[in-house]
């Protein structure tokens, strides 16, 4: 048994994407953009490429989707630019917002597609259990245990998905989280907890963690 | 306080994160040591998050960036040739820049003005520095001894008219010191009823001897005092 308070998590004091020097530096670009400055749009899109690609693609689970999603991302901001308000939050903030109302654009559109997927990967899955059973050095592999935690991601409901990926993957703070899915703390907390316990669920069906 | 498995599912993420109170964290712990269903639930949730946390961020592809300029801003044009070398002069066209020009040559001419440089009878070597610090300090020399003599005959002048002045009965007006050369009447008269007494030529021969001393201290007034000096003097 485990002893009390010790359950090998260690507590990562998050900081979020939100630094005042950030926020700064964001602002005057976007103030920049709005003039017309090219060369400050190509340092936003430097800036935010890596973070919205990681976004989309821990969404997914698929490289080629996110790749095209961020450049959905990217080109839905610079058109609507003009209705970025600082006041109101940091660009990061909002960028990531337009990012998950695209994600959730793209989950509704793919549903039918995803169901016709889900009949066809029920195999591979039974595979995957089966081969963790025979080679289980191998299969906790770094790489490996990445993969299969994303592959849990992806069973995920997108709203326990989404709010697992910005608090653990991308390291949101709950005031942060609650304004990029526009929904109270109590409930962005909510979906964090059931979102953990989801996954820890889905991983160990999956052998990833001998229960 | 008492703890249950629903209070221990729904405040995991809380504990895990630190957030729970003392006493929540110790019936907390008190439950979980001692559940069996809970058990499981904590540890997997728990080694779940460190895994997570360890996962690393994906590089992207690298065209990634290019291919968001070109559909945000369109593909950059690369310039050859002439128009590659000579670019960099499209950021000369612009208002700041030409207000800085103009400025600057403004600031030029006025100080090569000021420096005695002549446009007119320009040569290559007066822009010398060497000649131009000459002619600057020959400049500044001509006008330091220009303002030194203006002043210097102001104090003359303000001294003269002091020294008139401090004689009542004299009129101070240049009509009325002119003496009246009228047929008939003595000198040092005035009035023409009576001679002039002996006090009021004294007085006026003394004013005489004063502007003749200031004339030979003075040589520039010289010529037109002594001439009013003359004309007072002979009666």
């Amino acid at each position: 048994m485990l002893a009390p308070g010790n359950y090998g998590v260690k507590l990562v004091t998050v900081a979020g994407f939100e630094a005042d020097d950030t926020l700064e530096q964001d602002a005057q670009l976007v103030q920049q953009c709005l003039q017309g400055d090219g060369s400050a749009w190509e340092e936003l899109v430097r800036r935010h490429t890596r973070r919205i690609f990681n976004i989309c693609y821990r969404f997914t689970g698929n490289g080629t989707e996110a790749e095209d999603l961020s450049q959905d991302v990217f080109l839905r901001v610079y058109k609507t630019l003009g209705s970025y308000r600082s006041a109101h939050g940091g660009f990061a903030t909002w960028m990531t917002s337009v990012t998950r109302n695209l994600l959730i654009d793209h989950y509704r559109r793919t549903k039918r597609d995803r169901i016709t997927d889900s009949l066809e990967d029920a195999m591979p899955v039974v595979e995957n259990k089966e081969s963790v059973g025979r080679r289980p050095d191998q299969q906790l592999l770094l790489g490996e245990l990445s993969h299969q935690v994303q592959t849990a991601l992806t069973k995920l409901s997108p709203e326990l998905r989404e709010a697992v990926i910005l608090r653990d993957l991308q390291q949101l703070e709950y005031n942060e989280i609650r304004q990029v899915l526009d929904v109270p703390e109590g409930t962005v907390k909510s979906r964090i907890n059931r979102g953990r316990i989801e996954l820890a669920r889905i991983l160990q069906q999956m052998g990833v963690r001998p229960s | 306080m008492t703890w249950t498995c629903e209070l221990t599912e729904a405040r995991l993420s809380d504990y895990l994160d630190g957030l729970l109170s003392p006493d929540e964290r110790h019936a907390f712990d008190m439950h979980v040591n001692a559940c069996e269903h809970c058990v499981p639930l904590v540890a997997g949730v728990s080694h779940l998050l460190t895994d997570l946390r360890s996962m690393e961020q994906i590089e992207p592809p690298p065209q990634l960036g290019t291919l968001i300029l070109n559909q945000t801003i369109g593909p950059r044009e690369t310039k050859k040739g002439w128009r590659a070398a000579f670019g960099w002069l499209n950021a000369l066209a612009s208002a700041r820049f030409a207000y800085s020009a103009v400025s600057l040559v403004a600031t030029v001419l006025i100080l090569l003005t000021a420096s005695g440089f002549s446009f007119r009878k320009a040569k290559l070597a007066d822009l010398s520095p060497v000649n131009i610090y000459r002619t600057a300090d020959r400049q500044a020399h001509r006008v330091y001894a220009r303002s030194t003599k203006f002043v210097s005959d102001l104090r003359v002048v303000y001294e003269i008219q002091s020294r008139l002045n401090k004689d009542n009965e004299l009129p101070t007006t240049p009509e009325t010191t002119m003496p009246q050369s009228a047929p008939g009447k003595a000198p040092g008269s005035t009035d023409g009823t009576r001679p002039a007494t002996p006090k009021q030529q004294n007085r006026a021969n003394d004013i005489g001897r004063e502007l003749e001393l200031l004339a030979t201290q003075v040589p520039m007034l010289g010529g037109a005092l002594s001439g009013q000096l003359l004309g007072r003097r002979t009666p």
